[in-house]
């Protein structure tokens, strides 16, 4: 399927005239990204790192993954959401840059493990799990989210 | 007098080959930017999980004390990251950085987000046996979880601002944007 259709329309329309125009705007959207990339990585660094037993080890596990699956849940949507905003303003860039590709597939990927992988499997009582298995869903969980945040960085150098 | 000194340090900074070293090399300095950038996701969301459970927001079965006692550790891991990697970023651009107003900003706010912490620590170690099984923190812990919520996302939206020369000492700028940048060289 030809995107590139696609990326013209979002450039040209409203939301990337207005992060074009107006730079102002523009920055306030990065710094929303921002902030919301950092709640995101709040909730994934606290559940996993609970799971790796490296922190809140006197609080349940269950309760640790429940409650911050339903930040994480408001943080991906902020983050989808600013960036879309985003990409619209540079949008022909973004189409031709590597890392943007890069990042989407991470982050479409990330997506797809927290709500078909780990959430599924953390809403069982964590007892019943092997240990390893919760291991290494915790350890797979930082590096994926690592990547989204990692390539998304790169987008900005390259 | 101030802007003289702090301009002049800058300058002796920039004379230094690691300065310049450091600003010219694109993995180095693009690394070390995506690190101070990247270690928002520690330290800011080690924080925001805290403050949240401050609001009631999350966790709310589980002592508030206890949260922010054992996120405290990571959190700052994440802010001497934050630290070393600023102040190298600092090091690599120190004329510009010293002259923008952003720069400026994000300083004072900082300072304002370390003496609202530092509050809000005494405060809660005050009261805390009188409240920490309660879902919801007391209204002046709420207020000072509530500020570090705002402050922090000051410190990044003017931290991201940096990177934009809108206001920069060669633009003409007013009279108030030129003394609040410390404009004294281009």
């Amino acid at each position: 399927m030809e995107l590139l259709p696609f990326f013209e329309w979002m450039e040209a329309s409203l939301l990337g005239q207005i992060g074009k125009t107006y730079g102002g705007v523009y920055a306030i959207g990065q710094s929303l990204h921002l902030m919301s990339l950092a709640l995101l990585g709040g909730t994934v660094l606290v559940t996993d790192l609970r799971l790796l037993n490296v922190v809140l080890r006197d609080v349940p596990s269950e309760v640790v993954a429940e409650n911050a699956h339903k930040w994480f849940k408001v943080a991906v949507s902020l983050i989808i959401a600013t960036g879309i905003f985003m990409a619209a303003a540079v949008a022909l860039r973004m189409y031709y840059n590597a890392f943007f590709w890069a990042k989407m597939i991470a982050l479409a990927t990330g997506v797809a493990f927290v709500f078909f992988v780990k959430y599924p499997l953390l809403k069982r009582d964590h007892s019943t799990i092997n240990p390893v298995v919760i291991k290494s869903l915790a350890v797979a969980s930082i590096l994926l989210w690592f990547s989204v945040a990692a390539t998304g960085r790169w987008i900005g150098f390259s | 007098m101030l802007n003289e000194t702090l301009l002049r340090f800058a300058e002796w900074l920039d004379a230094q080959a690691w300065s310049s070293g450091l600003h010219e090399s694109y993995y180095m300095y693009n690394w070390v930017e995506s690190t101070h950038v990247l270690t928002l996701m520690i330290f800011l969301g080690m924080l925001f999980v805290i403050d949240l459970r401050m609001l009631g927001l999350t966790m709310t079965n589980v002592p508030a004390s206890r949260i922010a006692a054992r996120l405290n550790i990571p959190m700052m891991i994440g802010f001497a990251i934050m630290i070393i990697t600023g102040l190298l970023l600092y090091y690599a651009v120190p004329v510009r950085t010293t002259q923008s107003i952003w720069f400026r900003i994000k300083f004072v706010l900082l300072i304002a987000a370390g003496i609202n912490a530092w509050l809000f620590h005494r405060r809660m170690n005050e009261s805390v046996s009188t409240w920490d099984n309660d879902p919801v923190a007391p209204k002046r812990l709420r207020f000072a979880a509530g500020l570090s919520l705002a402050l922090w996302a000051g410190v990044v939206t003017t931290g991201r601002l940096i990177a934009y020369d809108w206001y920069d000492c060669y633009r003409v700028n007013s009279d108030l944007i030129a003394w609040a940048a410390g404009c004294m060289a281009e």
